[in-house]
């Protein structure tokens, strides 16, 4: 770490708050404490006084505190914040409550099915005549009696936020501002954004409703977020707090409150960005990240050390296979990484459809009752009381010394087996693996749909879960290198330590891509670059690292496609260049070449100031060396004849270099890595076990 | 105790492997067609389909997230491609291709394709895949002729022909397709991802078949219809057993003046079955808004599914309980020549016959009427390149026992997605400008339950263009239900320039708009529910607050008051609802 202090990493999930703190020698230590739902801030707080007391680092010594936090995703599921008042263009009052809706799966049956109502409410959104046109010309002037107009009415509603979307801001944002300045004049303690200020893209809808959720959650967040660093600096810790952004950044806590938007998937983000990091450790660029936690099973996907990023997310959005679909949940244009969520978790429940068949998940049995084996009341099968009775868990011990019930998990899994004549075994098998069914339709969607080959990248498995599920993942994609982190339990509050400050800026700029316009693109990824500099506050830091994108359609089409700027481009004939690097990347994702003119709709600019500097270099393991392990246990493996004397082997005792050859199973403090049968792992000098398992006969990708 | 072969601990796996596998597989497909589509019209509706299907021509699985329009068009079009080309005189790597209404397909910019996948040496399965392609001709650019009276209008037909023989391009066929092309290169681009389509599907399948084998893949498949089939037969068994009647009446043709059309139904429940006769629906039209039988079947399927378990996979065997009888040269299943491009007017008119049918069975899922897709085309000549843009609004849908009607929304139509005209992109590209898109008060149908409602758009023309507009429920429009009233009627006008609206029928072709007049696109409201009077006046207020109706309306039509301070007056509210009472009727018994 080249700032010379501790960094603490919170991450708050579902069920447990994660605190890792790094030293600058890179020592690290991790505790978990409970999550304090009615008000995380106690968790966070109670968490990371026991990590530095553990670690006996004086709170003083912290110089870096970041955090990934879902307050931003909950207040707008929940519909909590606000009011919010909507002021946009005359004529188009109805802009949310006329925008995209789409009916998913079953809900397409459901006659009585009704859509969510926008975030704001028809009686606070407001009208006020002007207009711009697509080029950015005045068609109706703004008069002041016009912005008194708006203004006044707004305020009669006492909105706690304020939301100005005009059509076409994005080409002349003069009339945002004029009403903007007006309305937060007339009322000082709200909070006015204007969308030109937070997302200047064009298509409103999408536009209108990612303003409308910074006006929602700005203050709820520097309400939060205030309070957190008062709780902190009275435990000592004095560093300003970071947040973790959705596209894998982290943002000072001013930044946060002011652009909200740009956390909606701040937990999502941390586990790819551990992925990434992981990877890095271990010389890999190109990374699968599979987070299997308590709920869901969530993949992502790094390519040449960074996560990819999508531009179209929908909070609580729906859809098949992992994937969320346009028109369902609240859109934000804002950069989220491209994340597939599937409900497979260690909680997810086991059931028989009205067919007969065996399914697992969406349901879970979430904290309360928990799995059966927890004997808390569960009496339904879940992944975790399988994984337990195929001998892949200790009933002796999970992390917070909770023992298992390995009856209670059996009399769970009769349940199911009996109607199928199935043993409590061979029903356990059976959900482990559609498990693994549902969890490799979520890889298959970020890689396979994506126009990814997975079998050229590695798998980075982690979580509470995805250690025992990982290696047989990777053999039906045919995926040969396995990774799991050491500390993989907590490996997302580990990723928020290794990232760094960054900023993304968009500007629609509708151009056809041909030589004339050379010098306009040059202009303005200048100006996007200066733009996101200051934001950074790092105007001539010679180390940050710009990267820039360019979405590009062919004339005439509706969609366009987000396509990576290669840095010699801009040095050459930057508009023929951007319509090659596009035509090459068009014909990678559709599989259709052709040449026609395309042009520009929206550059975009991504700055990063890094700070974390991990040591890129591949940490190689040393030869091998002999293993003890500490017990056995019996344990079924799919494909296996039945149940396998298999040695456990204590995570800690490994010395780097060590390895084994499955069956075997690495008993860490909060999770248990499974080793196949005939799969060698070795441990490496980060004390990250390296899985390399043989495909399995039928794989999922040729 | 169970019937099917699930029952040991390698068919459980295996049976929820391969429901997976062939499920993602038909996903993978649909994503690969849709994400090439043309426009954002057929790529957002997602106007496409991707399935895999048995040699004896049943469904084995179909996309999840593509438009239900699609639900039977490459069950019913398969047949006919068996019928002119058997299986055993496929080879491996051949791909057909096919569109004509008259042989299952749906009208001519549908094109369907089909791949047989092969196992030891015969046909085991065939993948199909389905997208509304950019142009094959006809008399209106885009399709859709919206007064077209014959087939030849609306572009070119393929009967079943071999578009990919043993892996190679039959370019003849190509070459055919393109030069009766208005944009040959989309049209081809098309066609080669729906190849695509049905090799990602082939490659799946493979896979499957080499793990599992052809015996054990068909016992898979097997068993999967047979438990669909049994889910659905025991949901059709929960519905009471009887005949239920339904009815819907069409504004016209476009093409023959004064004439409706009547679609109409007799649901028949009993023995685990459904039956749907078609019987008194209206022949066939001269214009454009007859449907193929597959479309029909489409609708059918939509309808009677919206009354059982939605889990129920969409497979041949949540179809065979589902009979029809569709009388020749109808509306519903006409003869050739008959055009077929404005066909969702029936479909949709046939989907509201089967609800109302069935509401009668389960009284507790009735619904008014809802306002349906206006679509409507605007195309200039130029001062630099010709253009051309197809639009759509939608209407407000019917209100529903206990709630309200949503606004105007695509996501109850077939498609499920309300596909919406983002103003900023369409004036980026076209001489127009959209000076308001508004919901229309008052326009949902009063009731008990309201009705959703319609929406007005005003676009100003800043050229010369020329419109032409396909909407319906306009003259008549969705009636209520229980004492519920119509939703208010839509309307296609141009304003001209000397402020004068000139109002357009439902469906009409090529009217010249000069630049600087406005088309002004009003949808229908959906019809309400149960007699207004009984509407809680809360809710009544509450919509006046929200703009959906006026003060004016409330008292009218809702019989609720207000204070000179705008609150409401619920002494005055009671007084003159007890006023009204006498004449108001009380709800029909079903």
């Amino acid at each position: 770490m080249s700032d010379a202090g501790w960094v603490v990493g919170v991450d708050i999930g579902g069920t447990f708050t994660d605190v890792v703190v790094a030293g600058p020698d890179g020592t690290l230590a991790i505790e978990k404490v409970p999550t304090t739902p009615e008000d995380p801030g106690i968790g966070v707080v109670d968490g990371v006084a026991r990590a530095l007391s553990h670690a006996a680092v004086p709170p003083a010594a912290v110089s870096r505190v970041v955090h990934g936090t879902t307050l931003a995703t909950n207040v707008v599921l929940e519909r909590r914040g606000g009011p919010v008042a909507l002021i946009t263009t005359d004529g188009f009052a109805d802009l949310l409550r006329l925008g995209r809706q789409a009916r998913v799966e079953d809900d397409r049956y459901d006659l009585l099915y009704t859509p969510e109502p926008p975030p704001v409410d028809a009686t606070l959104t407001f009208e006020v005549a002007e207009r711009v046109d697509a080029r950015g010309a005045v068609l109706v002037p703004l008069t002041d009696d016009g912005v008194r107009g708006g203004v006044d009415r707004g305020v009669a509603g006492a909105p706690r936020g304020v939301a100005v979307c005009f059509l076409h801001s994005y080409a002349n944002p003069g009339h945002e501002r004029t009403v903007a300045a007006a309305c937060q004049a007339a009322l000082p303690d709200a909070f006015v954004v204007a969308s030109c200020d937070v997302w200047p893209e064009i298509r409103e809808y999408e536009r209108a409703m990612t303003t409308v959720v910074c006006a929602l959650v700005g203050p709820v967040m520097a309400g939060y977020l205030q309070a957190l660093e008062q709780r902190l600096a009275a435990i000592g810790v004095r560093a300003p707090v970071e947040v973790m952004e959705s596209s894998g950044g982290v943002m000072s806590a001013a930044a946060a409150a002011q652009r909200p938007v740009c956390t909606v998937e701040s937990g999502g983000a941390a586990g790819v960005l551990a992925a990434g990091l992981i990877g890095r450790a271990i010389g890999a660029q190109d990374v699968i990240s599979f987070d299997m936690g308590g709920t869901t099973a969530k993949t992502g996907i790094v390519t040449d050390g960074a996560p990819r990023l999508a531009h179209d997310f929908q909070v609580g959005g729906k859809g098949s296979f992992g994937a969320t679909r346009a028109g369902t949940g609240v859109p934000v244009k804002t950069p989220v990484v491209d994340l597939a969520e599937v409900g497979a978790g260690g909680g997810s429940l086991a059931w028989l459809d009205a067919g007969g068949a065996l399914r697992v998940g969406p349901r879970s049995a979430g904290a309360v009752p928990g799995p059966a084996c927890y004997a808390r009341g569960g009496r339904e099968p879940t992944v975790t009381d399988a994984n337990l009775v195929l001998g892949y868990l200790d009933p002796d011990g999970l992390a917070g010394g909770v023992t298992l019930s390995v009856s209670g998990a059996t009399a769970a899994l009769d349940t199911v087996g009996g109607p199928l004549g199935l043993d409590a075994g061979q029903a356990a098998l059976a959900i482990h693996e559609i498990a693994n069914a549902n969890m490799a339709a979520a890889i298959r969607m970020v890689t396979v749909q994506r126009g990814i080959d997975p079998r050229d990248f590695t798998l980075v498995g982690f979580g509470g879960a995805g250690p025992l599920h990982v290696a047989r993942l990777a053999a039906m994609f045919a995926i040969r290198t396995v990774v799991v982190p050491w500390g993989a339990g907590v490996a997302s509050a580990i990723g928020l330590i290794g990232s760094d400050p960054t900023v993304e800026v968009v500007q629609t700029r509708l151009l056809a891509l041909d030589a004339t316009h050379d010098g306009t693109i040059r202009a303005l990824f200048h100006e996007l670059e200066t733009r996101a500099r200051v934001e950074l506050g790092a105007s001539e830091d010679p180390d940050v690292v710009v990267t820039r994108a360019v979405d590009v359609r062919y004339r005439g089409q509706a969609h366009e496609l987000t396509v990576v700027v290669p840095a010699d481009v801009l040095d050459a004939d930057v508009a023929t260049g951007l319509a090659t690097t596009f035509y090459v990347e068009y014909e990678r994702v559709n599989g259709i070449r052709s040449s026609a003119p395309a042009e520009l709709v929206s550059a975009r600019v991504r700055a990063v100031r890094p700070v974390s500097t991990p040591d890129g270099a591949p940490q190689r393991t040393e030869p091998d060396r002999r293993v003890t392990p500490v017990t056995e246990r019996l344990v079924r493996f799919p494909d296996g004849d039945g149940p396998t004397v298999t040695p456990v082997i204590a995570w800690t005792s490994l010395p780097s270099g060590a390895r084994v050859v499955g069956p075997a199973l690495v008993a860490g403090s909060d999770t248990t890595v499974v080793v196949p049968p005939g799969c060698p792992a070795e441990l490496d000098v980060g004390r990250n076990l390296v899985l390399s398992p043989e495909p399995t006969t039928f794989t999922a990708v040729r | 105790m169970r019937s099917d072969p699930i029952n040991t601990l390698d068919d459980a796996i295996t049976g929820e492997v391969i429901r997976n596998g062939v499920a993602v597989a038909v996903e993978e497909a649909s994503v690969v067609v849709v994400r090439s589509a043309h426009s954002t019209f057929i790529q957002e509706g997602a106007d496409a389909c991707a399935g895999l299907l048995d040699a004896e021509c049943r469904l084995v699985a179909e996309s999840a997230s593509t438009s239900l329009m699609h639900a039977t068009s490459l069950r019913c079009s398969l047949p006919s491609l068996l019928e002119d080309v058997p299986l055993a005189a496929m080879d491996p790597g051949d791909v057909f291709a096919l569109n004509d209404p008259y042989r299952g397909g749906i009208h001519a910019n549908d094109i369907l394709v089909f791949r047989p996948i092969f196992a030891e040496g015969r046909v085991a399965f065939v993948a199909g895949t389905l997208v509304h392609v950019a142009d094959v001709g006809g008399i209106a650019a885009g399709g859709l002729a919206a007064l077209a009276t014959d087939t030849f209008s609306e572009g070119l037909l393929l009967p079943p022909v071999r578009l990919v023989r043993r892996g190679e391009s039959v370019h003849d066929l190509y070459a055919i397709i393109g030069r009766n092309s208005r944009v040959p290169d989309k049209v081809l681009g098309d066609v080669e991802a729906l190849v695509a389509g049905v090799n990602v599907i082939n490659g799946r399948v493979e896979e499957l078949l080499t793990r599992y084998g052809a015996d054990e893949l068909g016992r898979f498949v097997d068993a999967s219809i047979e438990a669909a089939e049994r889910r659905m037969r025991a949901e059709l068994a929960q519905l009471p057993a009887g005949t239920y009647h339904g009815g819907f009446t069409i504004d016209g043709d476009g093409v023959e003046p004064d004439r409706t059309f009547d679609v109409r139904v007799a649901v028949t429940c009993a023995d685990g079955g459904v039956h749907v006769d078609f019987a008194g629906t209206a022949a066939q039209a001269r214009g454009a808004i007859n449907s193929s039988r597959s479309q029909t079947l489409s609708g059918v399927v939509y309808g009677i599914r919206c009354f059982v378990d939605p889990t129920i996979p969409m497979n041949e065997g949540s179809l065979t309980p589902i009979t029809v009888t569709l009388p020749a040269g109808s509306l519903v299943n006409p003869d050739p020549p008959a055009a077929c491009g404005g066909r969702v007017v029936t479909v949709a008119a046939a989907v509201e016959a089967i609800l109302e049918a069935l509401a009668h069975a389960r009284p507790d899922r009735a619904t008014a009427a809802s306002g349906l897709i206006h679509v409507y085309t605007i195309s200039g000549a130029g001062p630099g390149a010709p253009w051309l843009n197809l639009f759509y609004e939608f209407g407000g849908i019917g209100a529903r026992v206990g709630a309200d009607g949503p606004d105007a929304t695509g996501c109850f139509f077939l498609g499920g997605r309300s596909v919406i005209p983002q103003v900023e992109p369409i004036e980026a590209a076209y001489p127009l400008v959209v000076r308001a898109a508004r919901l229309r008060p008052d326009s949902g149908g009063p009731g008990t339950w309201r009705g959703g409602l319609g929406v007005e758009t005003v676009l100003e023309l800043l050229e010369d263009a020329t419109v032409t507009v396909r909407g319906d429920r306009m003259t008549l429009p969705p009636p209520g239900l229980d004492g519920g009233a119509p939703g208010g009627a839509g309307q296609f006008a141009v304003v001209r320039r000397d402020g004068h609206e000139q109002l357009l029928a439902p469906k009409q072709a090529d009217v010249a708009i000069a630049a600087g007049e406005h088309l002004v696109v009003r949808t229908s409201g959906g019809g309400g529910l149960g007699v207004p009077e009984r509407r809680d006046a809360e809710s009544v207020f509450a919509d006046v607050a929200a703009g959906r109706i006026t003060a004016a309306a409330a008292t009218q039509d809702y019989a609720v008051v207000f204070d000179g301070r705008g609150r409401l007056d619920r002494a005055a509210t009671e007084s003159l609802r007890r006023g009204r009472t006498d004449s108001v009727p009380s709800p029909r018994p079903r």
